[in-house]
């Protein structure tokens, strides 16, 4: 009993000679060196944040004091009929990216690392249309999809009895338009990616499965793809969240149109909070997107947990 | 002296990053907000004011400047802050909210309604009392920019009606005559088929439909044709019969007589840029597309024909206006807004009734190779500014004849939309797209659509 009775003083004690031992030993010191990077990043990162979570509960046009309106801007943009629309052109972009678009890098970096000559050069070229600015290359490639018999991919199509195309100017052809842009201007940042990941692949495997006679193919499909298989799932990952968030190219390439056939959902943000004045139901729409873009993540991680582990 | 340990490096760069924070912290500024101040006419006041032209434009600018002396010395308590911002559709709205526009600058006369109901400008009426600003001004002008109380919120300049530009030398070639622009959209739809089988390689007629434009140049159909698209409270949404003749005429010049090219997808640079390129017979447009037509892209003026609104039906409907308003900061003190009213005043009107004032203004425009003598609606009345006009004469470097058809016109002057019209015109811009892309679409039912949607939109404004 005594000696229980005892034991709590005891540890207190100690505890206070831990604290004591970790501040000499330059614990408080190193706290107090991360405080500034903490506020900054509290005050910066996630200060709008949570700014933008409280004004999407909000009426206001930041002059006049805002209005609590509880769910009011979640209940108006979940109600507006624009918005189904919006949601299945972007699934439909992140789908068309995903199926035509997200192979491309990896071919491409496959196809660069095979190179024994020239792969510096071939990095080089990949990598070219990143470097051009997206509201450059969009309003160059807006004169490749001029839709006149006279338009520069109409003009090459007309050489082999195609077309003229509509591209931009029809609803059924002005997302598949975009995403071919997309695909051109991103490939080449994501083909280095893969090229690094591609140089930490082992070479005495492939001189292995070269001796046992596997071809190019079985090679890439046995080696390579296995090899990447992490990377390929972190990308195919930023690729989905990015893909979710397209903005700038239906923005300056159609304004969303025609027909609402590219009205995205960050478009639709973009609208609320720059046309309409409506900054409440802009900040609604972006909690509810970050909302499914960070379930998405979680679904994601899960199951390609499963396979990476398989 | 005693060798320096990690642990007093430690111990001063701690100290050091939180004295650093607390200095940060203490430099704040809530900022001042002086709305509460009296109004005291000789107090010392800054201001600041937008529209100042950029260095690339040397004589107007040289001459803004030389206003804003003149200013400061007729007003020695005031100092005015010139400033290049100009309105922007992109940036308006966040600017706005963020509140870093100036005390006064000149913004597209469309959100005035918005602004009102918003509580995003000042109530002017007393300042522009005190100035005795409010009897020169037009009245017509002024009902756009006040509240049902009669309440004035900024000052309306640089107004226009829409109208319809054309391509004289297309014109020319047609066959047409280029001193008649088409008066009825009968004879768009049939001027447009004659250019189509006279002049190839030209979009014989063009329309806009991206970034409101769409909607606002469908509104402008619509009234062409007698109808409204809003009620004139705003509480309702009004499209019929004229909405669905404007989409059927587009339907059938697009699908019938395919009078109407290959891109669906203009908005007013890109339109004004394909007309400036020879490439647009006709188009939807205000006499101030005679502006970035010469002075940014080389155009020939002897080019450039604008008429009035083509009308429909019976004819003699009337045409939609716009212009430009001057919006003061919401967030400004009195002294601050009069001083500001004081410098519009002194900046946009003395012209009217100052005829050296209006000589060295006319000047310098014509030598910076802007326009002098655009046509458009006088912010001030007809008299004034007919004296303005014979002032201003021998600077007047316009083709005034090529507008002819525009300034003779006696067309019913109306007013945009009340309720969101912005958000309105966006709603709209998809219903002239689809018209335009999708032959079997079902006009009718796209219009009951397109009036739920603006409904919508009233509803969501007056929330």
């Amino acid at each position: 009993m005594t000696k229980t009775l005892d034991a709590a003083p005891a540890a207190r004690r100690r505890k206070r000679g831990n604290l004591t031992r970790w501040a000499q030993g330059g614990g408080l010191h190193a706290v107090l060196f991360a405080v500034p990077v903490v506020l900054v990043y509290a005050y910066f990162s996630w200060g709008p944040v949570i700014q933008g979570l409280i004004l999407s509960f909000q009426k206001t046009n930041l002059i006049q004091p805002a209005e609590w309106v509880g769910w009011g801007n979640f209940t108006y943009v979940l109600a507006d009929p624009g918005l189904v629309q919006a949601s299945l052109n972007t699934g439909y972009f992140a789908l068309l990216a995903l199926v035509f678009g997200f192979p491309v890098p990896i071919i491409l970096a496959v196809l660069i690392n095979e190179l024994r000559k020239y792969d510096t050069l071939y990095n080089a070229l990949a990598y070219l249309p990143a470097i051009v600015p997206p509201v450059a290359a969009i309003l160059l490639w807006k004169f490749f999809y001029d839709p006149d018999a006279t338009g520069m991919f109409n003009t090459v199509l007309g050489w082999f009895g195609l077309g003229p195309f509509p591209w931009l100017n029809a609803e059924n052809s002005a997302m598949p338009s975009i995403v071919l842009y997309a695909t051109w201007a991103g490939a080449g940042s994501t083909a280095i990616i893969y090229i690094a990941a591609l140089a930490t692949v082992r070479t005495e495997l492939y001189e292995a499965a070269e001796i046992d006679g596997a071809g190019i193919w079985r090679r890439i499909w046995h080696i390579t793809l296995p090899q990447l298989r992490n990377v390929i799932f972190v990308m195919m990952l930023l690729q989905i969240i990015g893909t979710f968030q397209i903005f700038t190219e239906p923005f300056l390439f159609t304004g969303g149109g025609p027909n609402n056939a590219t009205q995205t959902i960050l478009l639709k943000i973009y609208n609320y909070a720059f046309i309409n004045g409506d900054f409440g139901a802009a900040t609604a729409l972006s909690v509810l997107l970050a909302a499914f873009l960070g379930l998405l993540s979680v679904v994601y991680y899960f199951v390609t947990k499963r396979w990476s582990t398989a | 002296m005693t060798k320096l340990t990690r642990r007093h490096v430690l111990a001063a760069g701690s100290t050091g990053a939180v004295v650093a924070l607390a200095g940060t912290a203490a430099c704040s500024d809530p900022g001042a907000d002086g709305a509460t101040e009296d109004l005291d006419p000789s107090a010392d006041v800054d201001i600041s004011v937008g529209d100042q032209p950029t260095e690339d434009k040397p004589e107007e600018l040289a001459a803004f400047n030389e206003r804003i002396d003149e200013f400061e010395t007729a007003n020695a308590n005031i100092t005015v802050d010139a400033s290049t911002e100009v309105w922007e559709a992109q940036t308006f709205q966040a600017k706005l909210a963020g509140g870093t526009l100036p005390t006064v600058m000149g913004v597209s006369l469309t959100y005035s309604y918005e602004l009102i109901a918003n509580g995003q400008v000042p109530d002017m009426t007393e300042y522009l009392d005190e100035l005795g600003l409010t009897e020169d001004l037009n009245p017509l002008a002024l009902d756009n920019v006040k509240d049902d109380d009669g309440n004035i919120y900024s000052i309306p300049t640089g107004l226009f009606s829409v109208g319809i530009a054309y391509n004289r030398a297309i014109f020319e070639q047609a066959g047409l005559d280029p001193n008649t622009p088409p008066a009825t959209w009968d004879e768009v739809r049939s001027f447009a088929q004659t250019i189509k089988a006279n002049v190839p390689g030209v979009t014989p007629y063009a329309q806009m439909t991206t970034n409101n434009t769409g909607g606002w140049m469908l509104t402008t159909m619509t009234y062409s044709n007698g109808g409204r698209v809003q009620n004139d409270a705003g509480t309702e949404s009004v499209m019929g019969d004229e909405t669905i003749a404007a989409l059927q005429l587009l339907h059938d010049m697009r699908w019938v007589d395919d009078t109407m090219g290959r891109e669906f997808l203009y908005d007013q640079d890109g339109v004004r840029q394909a007309f400036a390129g020879g490439t647009i017979g006709m188009v939807l447009q205000a006499p101030d597309i005679y502006i970035p037509l010469i002075r940014d892209y080389g155009f020939d003026p002897a080019d450039v024909g604008v008429g009035a609104l083509p009308q429909g039906g019976a004819g003699n409907n009337g045409t939609l206006t716009g212009g430009t308003l001057k919006l003061f900061d919401a967030k400004a003190t009195p002294n601050q807004l009069l001083a500001a009213a004081k410098w519009i005043k002194f900046y946009d009107f003395d012209k009217y009734y100052d005829e050296a004032v209006a000589l060295a203004d006319a000047e310098s425009n014509a030598a910076d190779g802007n326009p002098v003598g655009l046509p458009g609606l006088p912010p001030v009345s007809q008299e004034v500014y007919d004296q303005y006009l014979a002032w201003i004469e021998p600077h007047i470097n316009v083709p005034l004849e090529q507008f002819a058809s525009y300034t003779s016109s006696t067309l019913e002057l109306i007013a945009e939309p009340p309720a969101g019209t912005q958000q309105t015109y966006a709603a709209l811009d998809p219903v002239v797209q689809q018209i335009l892309t999708d032959e079997g679409a079902d006009i009718a039912q796209v219009v009951a659509d397109a009036n739920e949607a603006v409904q919508g939109i009233i509803d969501q404004a007056a929330r």
